[in-house]
């Protein structure tokens, strides 16, 4: 196991990123060491990116750390680049984790500046040049190379002719050099590929009740349907997209089977949609921008329903599952599902219908052919207590009384032995069944167990009836 | 009452299957008053002998306690588990040739699967049925089965029935009868017994999961549903079966039927290595002899022919002439090959005049007495234990040759049982649990030294772990219940079993790991309690490094030598060499702890060595004998012999104790005071012996200290001295020294040391091309190399072969020039063609190079980076430079041809490469450097801050308090762990740094992460004059190496045995013998 990253104290204290877990357990024997989360990191940083589309649609993620807007033509809005980094400073000093940043001509050379830069420069090719050949991030033996050539920043790279270094750590280190240093053009790849049309409205005071929101979206959807009626357009999806004051972002998207565009009708959809969500949405402190997104956009094209629709196919059942649980609440319609136990208990789940099995269901215990069931239909919960004569000290049953009646039995079988799980139990122990299936003289069969093995667990076992058979 | 024997029972033989040690079975099915068990691994009969043994031992003792004979009987077998749809059938052999029947049959599925599988096939057994009894643990559809078995073996087939209260079981009781009748078989109770009582049934479901690789909690239906699979009296069988009595009875009947017992594998030596006509005994005595009269001359010394007559006698009266022919053979066989293979025996043979005579050993006993001269005793009817070491380069081809010689069915390697270590139990057992992976590694981390075997709850609470929290304390108890649990079955580093019939037809043979190996399923114990013999070929550095010195001499005209070079051991200068501690790569004793112990000792003789050898070891540190030792070679104590009180003779001791001046070093030794001074029978002290080879395993050694401290005080001995006594002997534990082996080992450190003393740079060089072996790192032997005035070159392409060589200068005195092989990552076929291409010429340039030997651009860039191509004048940088346009040499012949010739280039006016750089690149790419020590960049800046040199360090009075920096070499937790010792180097010198263990705990981080190290503390210095430097405090100045050149971390070369990086020697402990540890002691 190795670390993937450090926190400033750890770091401090000599370790880093790269470093076997043991070695560094060596060292600090109570090193608090987290699993790494490369999928919530992910889920975090693409947090953070959706904030930052506020400024621009042209946002890119760069490695797993980084994030890169091009904010040409935008950064106007909130007075200039250094408004710009302010606003986004202060959205940002509410999430945790330290924030590094730099503003250049080129996004190469942003990226290396606010990744590689040690010291203030006077101007921002001083500051490039100035860099170590690390920010070029090329491959590690390149780099060695590199600084074994005495080529140990961008600055002494740049200022040789490059040919020879082409020849020898390949043409990939002088075109990423002239990226970097604004040499050669380049553009950053936004995460989102750009919405077909999108409207919005950005708020002085944010607004944070749902009945506000929705008005909102009304009239950006007025809007949007205005535009796609003018392209004779309609919409299959449409999606909002909510900036919170403090930087959450949230979504809202509803589809259609056919293009649409009729504003009523998309709010209809819209209202269900928020009226569905498990979490009501959370405004925080208010909403200060709202964007209206159409992505699909399909020709409008005027057709009569069929009123008789299509066959009622093999998901017929699903889909009344999936009326029926809407309707009356999804917990409500139950699913059984196997589980893996030797306790008759627990050998059942019932789980609501919706829930997919998260893991593969073991499927229950095939019967042998010709084999009565060993198990009874119907299991009490809990099992009730009866008054049993039995022989010691694993004897079958004689008589029994349950529920102030008493029971001769006429035929058994068994004892099918179920130990407790010891590994549920602080002390180890539990005590373990003795199941019979009996008969009594009237032909009732009933499945009972006797609860701790005589003299070894009990000196005086207490007796239960479990379950009927059919 | 009826009888029974549980007749199918598996032991943890059938790897995480079985739940209970062999010897638990049959503890068990003893105490339950069974008449038998029997015993059946799943495809092995590995776990059988120790069974055997069990039971043998309780025998012993009913039979000592004065009781009635045990009618209880052990009968062994296997299950086969088939990898067609047959069912399980258990076999059990009823003949001697049932057992080769039976043994051939694994031997065939072994061999036919990969390592550790089994590959059976039904009709495999009906070809090896022949008195095997056959129980079938089969269902209803296996009638068809059942009917073709009973049609092949007739009446040797029962078909097995269990009653595991599994809520049917008389119904299928019923059904399996009908069964049975179909096919005219009895049936057989069982109850399939995977474990002795219920209450292991924890434990089995624990390696359930483990061999499902799950967790307790999502297992499921793959643990048993109960606690049945035990072993139960009979009056519970008679009561389950009452439905069917005979199925109980029919135990007796098989019971009865059987014959066999282990005891029946009667071993015979291989005959092979007697020339036609010849008796063994007289070949032996006739080759002795002629060596004999070679090495004497004519007539034979009076002391000379009473060795042989003795020797010859025990020989002769215990059978053992065909051992010491099947030794003589190994041992010729490396001698006659060209070149030859060094080899030397060691063991209870060391001191042998037969072994010395036929070249096993190198250790001529007329000169050197030793105090246990019988190398095989009479009382004990074991084999006599040589172990051979061999070249390690070159060992493989002896064990090629023994396989070749002997033929595979007829040669094996013994196995080694993996056993459940601390580290490896906690865990799976924290993972079966549901431990997250984070509270086992602390856990197993805490373990510093591997092979403490139990968990004590120290380390819990080291682990920031409560022991008595129930969860921990469940972890707790099964760890230890699943520790010194067999995992599985490896093979033996060396040790070949040689049968003069068919190997297969007395225990089953496995495929090695390796290609071409093929080991038995029987270990070294199982070997010895059934008198099997054993040749140990072990593989040995230092007699590689040896015979690379004897090449390296013979090359340069410095004389033809062998292994018996200086057979007197006697040169003073050898002896005045070691006393001033100078051992640097010396074999065995070249550890700090010995380093620093050869001043104290001064050994002037063979037999000093020896000594050294041996009591640089826990034995005698645990013992506290190694001072008393010291103070009474000195003089500075009076000699005198514990004695008893009287009537006992009061000298008794004497003659045991005179050669090491009354103070009990070697294992013989301690051995032989539980005889005469605890009045221990041969056989306890026997016991004994064998107690401390395992006790590790099972503890049992208090009985025994008792039986040793009260025997000795009875007697009249002081009680400190029998409880010092027996300390030691507790110390031998795991790394018992017996002075046989150390004698053995004393002639290899002689033969090393008089290398090093008369020809440093011949030892020097060879001692790089045997790395990896010894102590020390390249890097400090090359430091140790210079210091002795040796010349050394760097690796250059015009002068370098891909070992490290000599190079005389002008007056002829030898250098030594550094090869490819030190070059991390440098193949050794690049080296080859290099040096092809040069014999046309040395080099005048790069492209030259890559050109002429065809070299790919990798290796020219290595050969950059280590600076190699000084002769043509191209430094790092520039060579560098060149070598990343020159074009890759190994693209197809055309594509090289047709590469445009390199045309002219702007002057790129590279910056020079500092001095301090150059170093630090050195040290990246060779881990050493001949320019410069990195530290004596640093030493302006320290001197500022008042840091002292390693030099000044060792010059300054004791009682001084210093500051002193350096690079870390060794770090080291030795014994007790009471101090951790660590030794640093800079451009003077080294200084050896104390720090106790209290201190460690809060500056742990500085000690295990520094790579420069700075100490401050108190110099104390013994009165030998060895330097240590007391810590009183800590820090890591490791960023300082960073500031030199390249903004990478310097990589510092530690040594090879400094214990933080590798804390686990990749050794099982019984094996530990083969290069005892060396520990450190204070």
């Amino acid at each position: 196991m190795r670390i993937t990253a450090v926190d400033p104290r750890a770091h401090a204290l000599g370790l880093s990123p790269g470093m076997a877990l043991a070695d560094a357990r060596a060292i600090l024997p109570d090193l608090a060491a987290h699993d790494a989360a490369p999928a919530a990191d992910q889920d975090w940083i693409e947090r953070i990116a959706d904030l930052c589309e506020r400024y621009t649609p042209m946002v890119a993620l760069d490695e797993a750390d980084g994030i890169t807007l091009d904010i040409t033509g935008c950064a106007h809005l909130l007075g200039g680049e250094d408004g710009l980094v302010a606003d986004l400073e202060a959205r940002l000093a509410a999430w945790s984790g330290q924030v590094r940043h730099a503003v250049a001509g080129s996004p190469d050379g942003a990226q290396a500046l606010a990744r590689f830069q040690t010291m203030p420069a006077a101007s921002e090719a001083a500051a490039l040049r100035r860099l170590d050949v690390a920010a070029l991030r090329l491959p590690d033996e390149t780099l060695v190379a590199l600084r074994r050539a005495g080529l140990k920043t961008l600055g002494d790279l740049a200022g040789r002719p490059s040919a020879p270094i082409a020849a020898r750590f390949g043409e990939e280190t002088t075109e990423t050099l002239a990226r970097l240093l604004g040499d050669l053009d380049n553009r950053i790849q936004p995460r989102r590929r750009l919405p077909a049309m999108f409207f919005e409205r950005r708020f002085a005071e944010p607004i944070a009740r749902t009945e506000h929101v929705l008005e909102v979206i009304e009239d950006l959807a007025t809007e949007a349907a205005a535009a796609l009626a003018e392209r004779h357009k309609g919409g299959r999806r449409f999606a909002v997209r909510l900036f919170r004051s403090d930087g959450q972002v949230r979504d809202l998207a509803v589809e259609t089977g056919l293009p649409a565009r009729d504003p009523p009708t998309l709010m209809r959809l819209f209202r269900e949609r928020i009226d569905a969500l498990a979490d009501p949405l959370d405004p925080g402190f208010g909403f200060d921008m709202l964007r209206f997104v159409v992505p699909r956009i399909e020709p409008l094209a005027p057709t009569q329903l069929q009123l008789e629709g299509g066959a009622i196919g093999d998901d017929a059942m699903a889909a009344l599952v999936d009326r029926l649980s809407t309707r009356v609440g999804r917990t409500r319609i139950r699913r059984f599902v196997a589980r893996d136990s030797h306790i008759p208990e627990q050998g059942v789940l019932s789980i609501p219908a919706l829930d997919a099995p998260t893991a593969p269901v073991p499927a229950w215990q095939p019967l042998d052919p010709g084999e009565p069931p060993l198990r009874p239909i119907h299991l009490f919960d809990p099992p009730q207590r009866i008054e049993v004569m039995a022989e010691v000290p694993d004897g079958p049953p004689h008589r029994f009384r349950w529920r102030r009646t008493l029971h001769d039995v006429t035929r058994f079988e068994g004892p099918e032995r179920i130990a407790a799980e010891w590994w549920k139990r602080i002390d180890a122990a539990g005590l373990t069944r003795d199941y019979y299936r009996v008969e009594d003289t009237r032909g009732r069969r009933f499945w009972i167990f006797r609860h701790g093995l005589y003299d070894r667990e009990k000196s005086d076992p207490d007796w239960y009836v479990h379950g009927l058979f059919a | 009452m009826t009888a029974f024997a549980e007749l199918v029972a598996a032991s943890n033989y059938s790897f995480l299957r079985g739940a209970a040690h062999p010897h638990e079975m049959v503890a068990e099915a003893l105490r339950l008053g069974l008449d038998g068990i029997g015993l059946a691994d799943r495809n092995t009969v590995a776990g059988v002998v120790r069974a055997h043994v069990a039971l043998e031992s309780a025998v012993k003792e009913a039979a000592a306690a004065g009781l009635p004979a045990l009618p209880f009987r052990l009968v062994v077998g296997a299950r086969l588990v088939f990898s067609d749809d047959t069912p399980d059938i258990i076999a059990y052999p009823a003949t001697r040739f049932g057992w080769g029947r039976l043994t051939r049959l694994l031997t065939l599925g072994n061999l036919r699967a990969e390592k550790g599988d089994c590959e059976l096939h039904f009709a495999d057994l009906l070809d090896h049925h022949e008195d095997l009894l056959l129980i079938v643990l089969g269902k209803e559809q296996d009638l068809g089965v059942l009917q073709r078995l009973r049609a092949a073996c007739d009446d040797r087939v029962w078909l097995g029935v269990t009653m595991l209260r599994q809520g049917r079981d008389r119904r299928m009781l019923a059904r399996m009868q009908a069964v049975a009748q179909a096919a005219n078989v009895p049936l057989l109770a069982t109850n399939d017994a995977l474990y002795a009582g219920p209450a292991q049934r924890p434990l089995h479901d624990v390696l359930t999961c483990i061999l499902h690789g799950t967790t307790i909690t999502t297992a499921g239906r793959i643990l048993a549903a109960n606690a049945e699979r035990h072993l139960k009296p009979a009056d519970e069988m008679v009561r389950l079966f009452r439905d069917c009595p005979d199925a109980v009875a029919q135990s007796r009947v098989i019971l009865d039927r059987i014959t066999f017992t282990l005891r029946d594998l009667s071993y015979e030596y291989p005959h092979e290595p007697i020339p036609y006509g010849w008796e063994p005994q007289d070949w032996l005595e006739h080759i002795v002899l002629e060596a004999a009269h070679q090495r004497y001359g004519e007539t034979l010394s009076p002391k000379v022919e009473a060795l042989l007559a003795e020797e010859f006698h025990l020989i002769r009266q215990q059978k053992y002439a065909f051992y010491f022919l099947t030794v003589h053979d190994l041992v010729r066989f490396a001698r006659a090959q060209t070149p030859p293979i060094l080899c030397q025996g060691r063991g209870s043979a060391a001191n042998s005049i037969v072994c010395f005579l036929l070249g096993v050993t190198s250790v001529d006993p007329v000169q050197h007495d030793l105090l246990f001269s019988r190398f095989v005793s009479e009382e004990r009817s074991e084999p006599p234990d040589i172990d051979v070491d061999f070249e390690h380069e070159r060992r493989e081809e002896v064990m090629q040759y023994v396989y070749r010689r002997y033929g595979r069915h007829r040669a094996g390697i013994a196995a080694t049982v993996i056993h459940y270590r601390p580290r490896s139990a906690v865990r799976e057992v924290g993972k079966v649990l549901g431990f997250t992976e984070d509270v086992t590694a602390r856990l197993g981390s805490t373990v510093w030294g591997s092979f403490a075997s139990k968990l004590e709850d120290r380390r819990y609470a080291d682990a920031g772990l409560d022991p008595t929290n129930p969860a921990i304390a469940r972890l707790k108890g099964l760890v230890e219940q699943i520790l010194e649990f067999p995992r599985h079955l490896s093979q033996h580093v060396g040790g070949f079993v040689l049968t003069q019939d068919r190997l297969d037809e007395t225990v089953p043979i496995h495929n090695g790991a390796m290609a071409d190996r093929t080991f038995i399923e029987w270990d070294k114990d199982d070997i010895d309690a059934l008198g099997l013999m054993k040749v140990d070929v072990l593989a040995l550095g230092m007699l590689t490094c040896i015979r690379k010195s004897f090449d390296l001499m013979r090359r340069h005209g410095l004389g033809d030598h062998d292994l018996e070079v200086d057979i007197a051991a006697d040169d003073p200068a050898v002896y005045d060499m070691l006393c001033k501690g100078d051992s640097i790569g010396v074999f065995q004793v070249e550890s700090r702890a010995q380093i620093n112990m050869l001043p104290r000792l001064k050994p002037r003789s063979l037999y000093d060595l020896t000594v050294q050898v041996a009591i640089v070891r826990p034995g005698p540190i645990q013992g506290e004998m190694v001072h008393p030792y010291l103070r009474r070679r000195s003089g500075i104590e009076k000699v005198d012999y514990p004695s008893p009180a009287p009537p006992h003779n009061p000298n008794e001791l004497k003659d045991l104790l005179g050669k090491t001046f009354g103070v009990p070093l070697f294992q013989e030794q301690a051995m032989k005071l539980a005889i005469v001074a605890a009045a221990f029978t041969p056989s306890e002290a026997n016991q004994l012996r064998r107690a401390m080879a395992t006790f590790r395993h099972t503890g049992g050694m208090d009985g025994f200290r008792t039986k040793m401290v009260e025997g000795m005080a009875a007697r009249g001995y002081d009680r400190d001295f029998a409880e010092r006594c027996f300390q030691q002997i507790e110390g031998f534990g795991s790394y018992g020294f017996p002075e046989s082996h150390a004698l053995s080992f004393a002639r290899l450190v002689y033969v090393s040391s008089w290398i090093k003393c008369h020809q440093p740079a011949v030892f020097a060089c060879a001692l790089l091309n045997a790395q990896p072996m010894g102590f020390y790192a390249p890097a400090q032997i090359v430091r140790d190399a210079r210091e002795h005035g040796i010349a050394v070159h760097p690796v250059d392409i015009n002068a370098s072969d891909w070992d490290n060589s000599l190079e005389p200068d002008a007056a002829g005195v030898l250098g030594l020039r550094l090869g490819f092989r030190q070059m991390d990552g440098f193949r050794r076929a690049w080296a080859d063609a290099l040096v092809a291409a040069r014999a046309r010429g040395p080099f005048a340039s790069v492209e030259a190079l890559a050109r002429r030997a065809a070299l790919p651009q990798r290796a020219l860039r290595l050969l950059a980076d280590v600076d190699a191509f000084g002769s043509i004048a191209l430094d790092r940088r520039q060579a560098l430079w060149e070598v990343r346009r020159t074009p890759d040499a190994a693209l197809p012949l055309f594509a090289a041809a047709s590469a445009r010739e390199l045309g002219e280039e702007p002057d790129m006016a590279l910056p020079l490469m500092s001095a301090a750089e150059q170093v630090v690149v050195d040290y990246k790419t060779l881990r050493l450097s001949l320019k410069d020590h990195p530290m004596s960049f640093l030493r302006a800046m320290l001197t500022d801050e008042g840091i002292s040199s390693c030099a000044r360090t060792s010059a300054v009075k004791a009682g001084s308090r210093v500051r002193t920096a350096g690079i870390v070499l060794i770090r080291q937790r030795p014994g007790n762990g009471n101090a951790i010792f660590v030794t640093i180097e800079d451009e003077t010198g080294v200084t050896n740094v104390v720090i106790w263990a209290r201190l460690f705990e809060t500056v742990r981080a500085q000690v295990m992460g520094s790579r420069l190290m700075l100490i401050e503390g108190e110099v104390q210095r013994s009165p030998e004059g060895v330097v240590h430097l007391m810590a009183n405090r800590v820090h890591d100045r490791s960023a300082l190496l960073d500031t030199l050149g390249e903004d990478t971390a310097v990589r510092v070369p530690l040594a090879r045995a400094d214990e933080m990086v590798r804390p686990v020697p990749p050794r099982h402990p019984r094996d530990a013998r083969i290069v005892p540890k060396s520990r450190d002691f204070h």
